[in-house]
């Protein structure tokens, strides 16, 4: 399939003085990709959504955002990108109303259709009783929902989004999480920066990992878990652990080591393969009874943590 | 024509930004309140010599300008020294500038919209200053000057407000740019007679040089030079120049302007946009 990258970071270098914030990243995301960025606090997250948003000037590098470069020309760049950034500061003398019109006036849209947007953002984010009230009178999760649906006012084709549900409760968050994925199948491209991997995990298709200033990842999410994954482990619990079970399941090819933990066993295994069918007739034929047995696969934080270590 | 369209939006974001903040909404307020003052003030006055029907006919002359002083060039700085800073300051810097708009747009947008601002207060004081010599004083002469009276005070209110954009911009923090812009205000006011002074008592060219230089001698001369040259008054109503001071100050006026406006510009232009602190 032919690539369509409309986002491109390309050997962006950015210093803070002596400070080496980006040290050569280099990523692209295509368009209808969900893209998840994580790293740890002053990896250099918030430093790489500043220089894709014209704020922050790299001292080395090129960033295109559909295909025009945002600090030499930021109207072609921005017309169809959204921005939602990490607990925002709105300007608090608007009304939520007021404040999404006068975006709508940024991006050029006709009067009529920035009344039909506002309303339907304002709707689509739980702010409809709100949007006649001073944004100053909302509190930090209310301002985090309005920051999205600024960021939906032009409709726009790329999502940048910095810790978008931060502050928000739980049921927002998981409303939140349903928004950004119904937004990705009609083909919008999001760039999202959390630490919740868990949220990660669920919406995005890629990820980049990045960590003092480097990447130290970037591709499809089924990748990093392949790549950083160093060992599959089976968990089996049973009424009685016996040496005879044990020492049949040391004896199987597929298994390095068995550790006893009470009646749990840790069975850890040389490859990245599922033997639980084995396990459980090994286990039956020793006359052992089996309560449960599951298959540890790696995580996206297993895998986050793994990629980090190795980028150390 | 988008890149007016532009600036028309961000002009008409400045005037809610300015307007939302009470010290500026308090200061338009007091104004006009010294103004009425000023007048019934003068009008209780009216015996003894410097009270002449000539002068009389012309009060209407300091009722317009008498906010020139003090006021004006203080709604000026207040509004001109958060324009940019604010932005920085509450975060929304980065919103605002993550928009299809140039960086200079958006600067010509935040200028544009507060001197314009600043401009209707001026109209408010001249329209007041008029009515209130009418009321107080009866007929007037030279009325039809006073519109361009006004331009005259607005276009040497520019000094001011160019000087607290920049600092807004150069600096980031609001109350640093206003103290800054009202520190050279002060400063200025102070030294500038000092300097006059000198050049009376030594006649030497430098101190005259130096005294016109200050952007308070241009600031507030510029306009009663140029009534002085529309209206024949006595010099107890306003300061008398001639023809060369009238360019003088108008040729200083847009040179302080051009300065502040282009180091702000570069300001703006060349570095980050810098993150709200905390």
């Amino acid at each position: 399939m032919a690539s369509h990258p409309v986002l491109n970071i390309s050997n962006v270098t950015k210093y803070y003085g002596k400070f080496k914030a980006l040290d050569s990243v280099s990523f692209s995301v295509d368009k209808g990709w969900v893209y998840g960025y994580l790293g740890p606090n002053g990896a250099g997250k918030t430093t790489t959504i500043r220089i894709m948003l014209g704020l922050l000037k790299p001292n080395q590098g090129e960033v295109q955002i559909t295909g025009a470069n945002p600090s030499k020309d930021p109207v072609q760049a921005f017309r169809s990108v959204g921005y939602a950034s990490e607990l925002p500061t709105l300007q608090t003398f608007f009304t939520a109303e007021q404040l999404l019109d006068f975006m709508g006036k940024m991006f050029e849209l006709p009067t009529q259709t920035r009344k039909e947007k506002t309303r339907q953002l304002l709707d689509l984010v739980g702010l409809k009783e709100w949007g006649k009230k001073k944004i100053g009178t909302y509190s930090k999760g209310m301002v985090q929902r309005l920051s999205v649906a600024l960021a939906l006012i032009n409709d726009p084709m790329v999502l940048i989004m910095d810790e978008p549900t931060i502050g928000m409760d739980p049921e927002a968050s998981v409303h939140f999480r349903s928004l950004f994925m119904n937004l990705a199948k009609e083909g919008k491209t999001i760039f999202i920066s959390s630490h919740l991997l868990d949220e990660v995990q669920r919406i995005c298709t890629h990820i980049g990992m990045i960590n003092k200033g480097k990447i130290v990842f970037s591709g499809p999410i089924e990748q990093v878990l392949e790549a950083f994954t160093q060992q599959w482990v089976v968990e089996a619990e049973l009424e009685k652990v016996t040496e005879s079970i044990v020492s049949s399941l040391k004896a199987f090819e597929s298994v390095s080591d068995v550790k006893v933990d009470g009646n749990r066993l840790v069975i850890e295994l040389k490859e990245k393969k599922d033997v639980r069918g084995e396990i459980s007739s090994e286990i039956f034929r020793q006359k052992g009874v089996l309560l449960s047995l599951n298959l540890h696969k790696i995580t996206l934080e297993d895998a986050y943590l793994q990629a980090l270590k190795g980028g150390q | 024509m988008g890149a007016l369209r532009r600036v028309g939006v961000i002009a008409g974001y400045e005037w809610r930004r300015a307007l939302a903040k009470k010290k500026v909404l308090a200061l338009i307020i007091l104004a006009i309140a010294f103004q009425t003052l000023i007048m019934v003030v003068f009008s209780q006055l009216v015996v003894g010599a410097f009270f002449t029907v000539e002068f009389r006919s012309l009060i209407w002359i300091v009722g317009v300008s008498e906010g020139q002083g003090l006021f004006f060039p203080l709604i000026a700085i207040i509004v001109a020294g958060g324009s940019m800073a604010e932005e920085y300051e509450h975060g929304t810097a980065d919103i605002l500038l993550s928009k299809p708009v140039r960086r200079v747009e958006y600067m010509w947008g935040k200028l544009l919209g507060g001197f314009s601002l600043l401009a209707t207060v001026e109209a408010l004081i001249t329209f007041v200053g008029v009515v209130l010599s009418l009321w107080f004083f009866g007929a007037q002469s030279g009325l039809q000057f006073a519109p361009l009276m006004f331009l005259a005070i607005v276009y040497s209110s520019l000094i001011f407000f160019s000087l607290s954009f920049m600092f807004s911009e150069v600096f980031r923090g609001s109350t640093l740019a206003m103290l800054g812009a009202f520190g050279v205000l002060i400063a200025s006011s102070v030294i500038s007679p000092i300097l006059s002074s000198l050049y009376s008592m030594t006649n030497q060219q430098s101190y005259l040089y130096l005294s016109k230089g200050l952007p308070t001698w241009a600031a507030t001369n510029f306009p009663s030079f140029l009534m002085s040259k529309l209206i024949t008054v006595p010099s107890t109503v306003f300061s008398v120049g001639d023809l060369g001071d009238l360019y003088q100050a108008a040729l200083i006026i847009a040179v302080y302007a051009i300065v502040f406006i282009v180091m702000a510009a570069f300001r703006l232009l060349k570095s980050d946009v810098t993150k709200k602190a905390g």
